[in-house]
């Protein structure tokens, strides 16, 4: 007979005991696919420490030096800090006010009470269906028309305007927020609290993970973001964030790849600090955006 | 309007039940405006707009004149449109959604197996689906050079090749496939994974008394009991692949080089908006959101079920 241990798919808190060969199998398959996971990242770095001449070989560079990594940092246009601030700075701007803006409706569609607010609540929900590249045509044409995409400063505005808050960020926190006891803001409200003071001093306080997962989300997906920068910032050379400039430079230097390899190396070590130091709420936000809803 | 009337009466009648929900009203109205705003102008304003634009031959200079359905005519008489984009499209589709869904399955359930390292494993399989993509892609066209990292790899199993991988029409394409399985499994694991942990223990204790072994357990409670999350990973994957632009453009540039082999859907759009085509842009867009509903129907249909959101 078959014992739970067998059967259940994850046993937590059932005694585990015998199917040895079974676990060998899945501790087989699973460093296999972690090997896949990782060998190219190791790879991209081993290569970024390279010289031309040797990038394509296999083995360890004969003498690893950050030769490539100085190129880029000052001898490309635009240089490796300038696409590193612009990315840094858009993807910090589109995090924080998805933050405030998505709370702050979160806060109304799971606590005040106004009209229409459940049909408003699944438009906004509906938008997440809606292609990003199905908006492109009107898109640029509103920010065309509103004068966005002529000077500088504006096209940034543009991008900007187009992330700063989405459906997901105000999903997220508004299934967080009803997780909250209602006591608690029932009893501000007694203590003779606004609505703004008590989503500021009571929401906002026990929202901590939410908030943090709905910022890291965006971070990230805005620092990796290509499609709308790429519509916006194609001709604005000085507003190039990384991954549009690598998708540039890899035209322009086609096989020099130690450089290249550089730059993508420079373009996820970010990204992979925040994942392994706030892990948990990558994982939380991502399983959250989809069993809850 | 008359919620703003209450709102000045509230302070005279504080505690009146109606001028507190006015109020309420106002305050939950104030707090959504910004947001509001944005999709009802960048989002709602905007597909109905595309709708507009598709009707009319509209170049740089706005609109010329109104051609009625002659944007879709064209489209659907455009070579590149019928023999590349949509069959591209619509192949990587086929393939990729299925594969992800059982790989995304698969790794769900042995990560959770209870086994050592689980949060470690979890951890690592995801990580391809956080980095950028434009990374990810420059770096696979690194692996699969003629002389790359993946031949190498194929020389050591006996199989000598010199494909150039994501630059030849035979491969580009499943090439590129293959990397959209490599990298987002991950993410089909973690909404597989969570929905496993809404798996009730006594399904499992019920079959052990009758001696069902692991693999029937699997098929008859854990599978079926997954059909929620087997439709929300359908839907999710379809919509990804539908909206496949990011690593066809970095591999082929606009014109889904080589030969169109990597052109999709959406790659074909951006094309025809950089040619400044916004008429015949827009009718692009349409004929996509036409298909992704329809999409989302028959798996609507197929998988018995609404999606709760």
């Amino acid at each position: 007979m078959a014992t739970l241990a067998d059967l259940a798919p994850r046993s937590v808190g059932v005694p585990k005991r015998q199917g040895g060969w079974r676990r060998g199998l899945a501790y087989l398959l699973l460093t296999a696919w972690a090997l896949l996971m990782f060998v190219p990242f190791v790879w991209t770095i081993v290569t970024s420490l390279k010289d031309r001449p040797e990038a394509m070989a296999i083995g360890l560079p004969a003498a690893p030096d950050l030769d490539a990594y100085a190129h880029v940092w000052s001898r490309v246009d635009p240089t490796l800090p300038q696409l590193f601030l612009n990315s840094l700075g858009l993807a910090a701007a589109v995090s924080i006010s998805n933050v405030i803006l998505g709370s702050l409706a979160a806060y109304a569609f799971a606590r005040l009470r106004f009209p229409g607010r459940e049909i408003i609540f699944l438009v906004v929900l509906a938008t997440l269906m809606i292609p990003d590249q199905l908006r492109l045509v009107p898109v640029y044409q509103i920010m065309n028309g509103l004068g966005f995409t002529k000077s500088n400063p504006t096209n940034y505005l543009s991008v900007f305007l187009v992330l700063a808050v989405s459906a997901t960020s105000i999903f997220l926190l508004r299934q967080y927020f009803l997780g909250i006891p209602r006591d608690l803001d029932e009893a501000a409200r007694i203590d003779g609290a606004g609505h703004f003071q008590t989503y500021w001093k009571v929401i906002l306080p026990l929202a901590g993970p939410a908030l943090a997962a709905v910022a890291i989300l965006q971070f990230q997906g805005t620092w990796n973001g290509l499609f709308w920068p790429a519509i916006f910032f194609g001709p604005v050379r000085e507003h190039w964030t990384l991954p549009f400039g690598i998708v540039q430079f890899q035209g322009i230097y086609q096989t020099d790849w130690p450089p290249l390899m550089a730059i993508v190396v420079v373009a996820t070590v970010p990204i992979l600090c925040l994942y392994v130091f706030f892990q948990r709420y990558f994982i939380e936000g991502i399983a959250a955006s989809g069993v809850k809803g | 309007m008359s919620a703003s009337v209450t709102g000045a009466r509230g302070r005279d009648f504080r505690g009146s039940l109606r001028t507190e929900r006015g109020h309420e009203a106002v305050v939950g109205l104030a707090f959504i405006a910004i947001p509001m705003v944005l999709f009802l102008v960048l989002q709602i304003f905007a597909i109905g707009y595309a709708f507009v634009i598709s009707f009319f031959d509209w170049g740089i200079r706005g609109a010329r004149e109104f051609v009625g359905l002659a944007n879709y005519q064209e489209l659907l008489a455009d070579r590149v449109f019928i023999t590349k984009a949509i069959p591209n499209t619509l192949f990587l589709t086929a393939v990729v959604v299925p594969a992800q869904m059982a790989l995304g399955l698969a790794l769900a359930v042995i990560v959770n197996q209870g086994i050592r390292g689980q949060t470690f494993f979890r951890a690592a399989f995801f990580f391809p689906s956080i980095a950028s993509s434009a990374a990810i892609v420059v770096l696979f066209t690194f692996l699969t050079q003629p002389q790359g990292l993946i031949n190498t790899v194929l020389g050591f199993f006996g199989i000598e090749s010199n494909t150039n991988w994501t630059n030849e029409p035979g491969t580009a394409l499943p090439s590129i496939m293959a990397l959209l399985v490599w990298t987002t499994s991950g993410t089909m694991m973690l909404f597989y994974l969570a929905a496993l942990q809404g798996i009730s223990h006594e399904l499992y204790e019920a079959a052990a008394i009758d001696g069902a072994n692991w693999w029937s357990a699997f098929w008859k409670i854990t599978f079926p009991l997954l059909q929620p999350a087997h439709f929300f990973v359908a839907v999710v994957s379809v919509i990804g692949a539908l909206q496949m632009f990011d690593a066809a453009f970095i591999a082929g540039g606009k014109d889904g080089s080589p030969a169109n082999s990597l052109t999709t859907m959406v790659l074909f759009l951006y094309q025809s908006w950089s040619g400044f085509e916004f008429g015949f842009a827009a009718a692009v867009g349409i004929v996509l959101l036409v298909l992704l509903m329809s999409l989302t129907l028959i798996q609507r249909r197929f998988f018995g079920q609404t999606p709760s959101w």
